[in-house]
C-alpha cells in the first residue's frame, strides 16, 4: 500500500523538554491512522510539525509521495489543536478564506456546513459560537475542496455525546469515501472505535504502530493455584502456547496466545500430576493494555 | 502576489475596528488642517497663528504632509491590530495549515503595508488638492513632497509589522511603537547627536523618514538663520528604504525559523 504521510525520525524539543524522540511511522493510504498517547505525549507537536507549523530540529516528513510540501497541505483538511478562526466574521467569511488559500471555489462552504450542521448559524460571527460549533467549523473547514486526508486532532474536543458520535460516524463515512484521516487522540475508546491503525506515544516515543488488530490484541490471562506454585510454574513454562508465566499475590498468571481455553490448561496440569484449586479466565481490556504501554516505560 | 492581497482584504473588509481606524484617518487629516486654516486652531496671539501656514499650493504639501505624518499613528495601530490578530485568533496557524507557505503569510502582510501606504499617499494627494485649490496658488507646487508621505507611511507600517511579529499580542506592540518613537528614538536622536556627530543620529529607523517632512514654521525659521546643515533630502530616503529592507529580512529571518 503506498504511503500518504512518511515520518522518518523526527525529534523536537522545548528548551530542556525532548517533546519527540526520533519518531517514524508511515501512514497506509485508506486508513483511519489513530496517534494515541496520554496527554502531553508529542501528539500535537507530531501533527504541527508535519503541518509546517513547528520546525523539527532533526528528521524529514514527505506528504503524498513526496509532494511539494505547501501545494500537499492545500491538499490536506486538518484541525489542529484549536479551532482557528477569525472571531469577528461569520462562518461564511471564514470559510471563504479558508477556500481562497486551498484554491478552491466558495461554493462547496453550504456543503460542508451542512455535513457539520451549522446551516442555520451560518451568518453568526465566530465569536458568538459555543466551543462544540466552533469545532465543528474547524471540521467543515478541513473538509472543504473534498480533500484526500485528513488531519484531526482531538476532533471530538468539547462535543456531547450526540456530537462525538456523529462524528465518529463522519469520519467511518469519508474513510468509505476513500478518504485517509489521521487522527490524534487520548482516548482509546475512540481509536479502537474508528482506526485502522494506530500509533502509541508516550512522554515523545513512539512506543509501537502498526494495525489495530496487531497492535492492541485484548490477550487474555488465566488465573491459577496449585499447593506447589514452583512446580506449577515449571510445568506451565513448558505448555505449547503459553507466552509468560509470572507469579503474583499467590497466584499464577498465564498470558497465552489467543486459542488457548482454560479446559486444556486444566487437562494439561492433569496429565502431569498436579491439581488445580483455582482456574480463573481474565479477560484483559483495552483500556489496561493502554495504561500498561504507557506506564512501562517510566518504571 | 494579487491573489495574497485579495485575501488579505478578505480578512478586514468585515472587521469594524479595521473601518474605525481609516475612517479617524480620514476624517481627522482634512478636519484638522481645516481648524487650522480657518483659525479655529491657534497658537500665538492676536492676529498670529504660527500653526497657520499658507495653504496655497507653493506650501500645502509640506504642510499637509507634517500633519499626515502625525496622523499615521492611526494606520500603523491598524496594521499593528490586524497583524497580531493572526497570532490571538492563531489563523496564522490556519493559514499556513490550509495551504500557504509562511512566506505567502508573510508576503500577504508586507503587501498589506504597502497597499496601506499607497492609499495614504493618495489620500493626501487628495486632501491637498483640494486645499490647495480653495486657497490658491500655482498647481502642483512641491508635490515630490508627496513622494515622502509614501516613504514615510510605508517606514511607519513596516516597522509596527515587524514589532507585531516579535511582541504578537496587540496592546504590548502599540505600547513598543510609541515607547519607541516617542521616548526612546528621541532620547537616542540627541545623545548620537551629541556624542557622535551632528545629523547621524538623524538616521535612526523612524527619525530618518520624519526628518524629510520636517514641521514647516521650525524649518522656516533655520532656513531664514541659515542654521540648516541639514543633509539632502535624498541621503533620508535612502536611509529609510534601507532600514524598511532590514525589517523585511529580520521579520522574515524570525518567521522561518521559530514555531508558530
Amino acid at each position: 500500500m503506498r504511503s500518504v504521510l512518511s515520518i522518518h525520525n523526527i525529534s523536537k524539543s522545548y528548551g530542556p523538554v525532548q517533546a519527540l524522540k526520533g519518531v517514524s511511522f508511515d501512514v497506509p493510504e485508506g486508513s483511519v491512522f489513530g496517534i494515541l498517547g496520554p496527554n502531553g505525549s508529542g501528539k500535537t507537536t507530531l501533527l504541527g510539525t508535519v503541518l509546517d507549523v513547528l520546525k523539527a530540529d532533526a528528521g524529514t516528513y514527505s506528504w503524498l509521495g513526496g509532494m511539494q510540501v505547501d501545494k500537499a497541505r492545500a491538499q490536506i483538511g486538518s484541525l489542529l489543536e484549536t479551532p482557528n478562526f477569525y472571531h469577528y466574521l461569520s462562518a461564511m467569511d471564514n470559510l471563504e478564506i479558508a477556500a481562497a488559500i486551498k484554491q478552491r471555489g466558495k461554493e462547496d462552504r453550504l456543503r460542508v456546513l451542512k455535513i457539520v450542521n451549522l446551516l442555520e448559524r451560518k451568518d453568526s460571527k465566530f465569536q458568538t459560537y459555543s466551543l462544540g460549533m466552533k469545532q465543528r467549523l474547524a471540521i467543515g473547514a478541513a473538509l472543504l475542496g473534498g480533500p484526500k486526508v485528513l488531519v484531526f486532532d482531538e476532533p471530538t474536543n468539547g462535543l456531547d455525546p450526540a456530537g462525538i458520535a456523529e462524528i465518529r460516524d463522519l469520519i467511518r463515512l469519508l474513510n468509505q469515501e476513500g478518504i485517509t484521516i489521521i487522527m490524534a487522540s487520548h482516548l482509546l475508546d475512540e481509536v479502537e472505535k474508528v482506526c485502522t491503525h494506530v500509533a502509541i506515544l508516550k512522554k515523545g516515543d513512539l512506543l509501537l504502530s502498526g494495525a489495530v488488530d496487531d497492535v492492541l490484541v485484548s490477550e487474555d490471562q488465566i488465573e491459577l493455584k496449585a499447593n506447589d506454585m514452583n512446580l506449577l510454574q515449571h510445568t506451565l513454562q513448558n505448555m505449547p502456547g503459553i507466552r509468560k508465566t509470572n507469579i503474583n499475590n499467590g497466584y499464577l498468571q498465564l498470558s497465552c496466545e489467543g486459542n488457548i481455553q482454560t479446559a486444556q490448561v486444566n487437562e494439561y496440569c492433569i496429565q502431569n500430576g498436579i491439581i488445580l484449586s483455582h482456574l480463573l479466565l481474565k479477560k484483559k481490556s483495552l483500556e489496561t493494555k493502554f495504561m500498561e504501554l504507557t506506564n512501562e516505560q517510566s518504571n | 502576489m494579487r491573489s495574497l492581497l485579495a485575501i488579505e482584504w478578505l480578512k478586514v473588509k468585515r472587521y469594524s475596528t479595521f473601518w474605525i481606524l481609516i475612517l479617524f484617518y480620514v476624517v481627522l487629516l482634512p478636519l484638522w488642517n481645516y481648524g487650522i486654516n480657518s483659525g479655529v486652531m491657534r497658537m500665538g496671539t492676536k492676529d498670529i497663528n504660527i500653526l497657520n501656514s499658507a495653504y496655497t499650493f507653493n506650501n500645502v504639501w509640506e504642510n499637509i504632509g507634517w500633519w499626515a505624518g502625525i496622523f499615521v499613528v492611526f494606520i500603523s495601530i491598524l496594521t499593528i491590530i490586524i497583524s497580531t490578530n493572526e497570532y490571538q485568533f492563531r489563523t496564522n496557524r490556519q493559514n499556513v495549515i490550509d495551504g500557504w507557505s509562511r512566506l505567502e503569510f508573510y508576503h500577504a502582510k508586507w503587501l498589506m503595508v504597502l497597499a496601506l501606504a499607497i492609499l495614504t499617499t493618495i489620500y493626501v494627494f487628495i486632501v491637498g488638492i483640494c486645499f490647495g485649490f480653495a486657497n490658491g496658488g500655482e498647481f502642483p507646487g512641491n508635490i515630490s513632497k508627496l513622494f515622502y508621505i509614501f516613504v514615510l507611511s510605508f517606514n511607519y507600517y513596516s516597522f509596527s509589522l515587524l514589532l507585531s511579529i516579535f511582541f504578537k499580542r496587540s496592546g504590548i506592540t502599540i505600547g513598543m511603537l510609541f515607547l519607541y518613537c516617542m521616548i526612546i528614538e528621541s532620547m537616542l536622536k540627541s545623545l548620537i547627536n551629541w556624542k557622535i556627530s551632528d545629523n547621524v543620529g538623524n538616521y535612526l529607523p523612524l527619525q530618518c523618514s520624519d526628518e524629510l517632512l520636517p514641521f514647516t514654521l521650525i524649518d522656516m525659521v533655520k532656513q531664514m538663520m541659515k542654521l540648516s546643515t541639514a543633509p539632502p533630502a535624498w541621503s533620508y530616503v535612502l536611509a529609510s528604504f534601507a532600514w524598511i529592507t532590514l525589517y523585511y529580512f529580520i521579520g522574515r529571518r524570525k518567521l522561518m525559523r521559530s514555531d508558530w
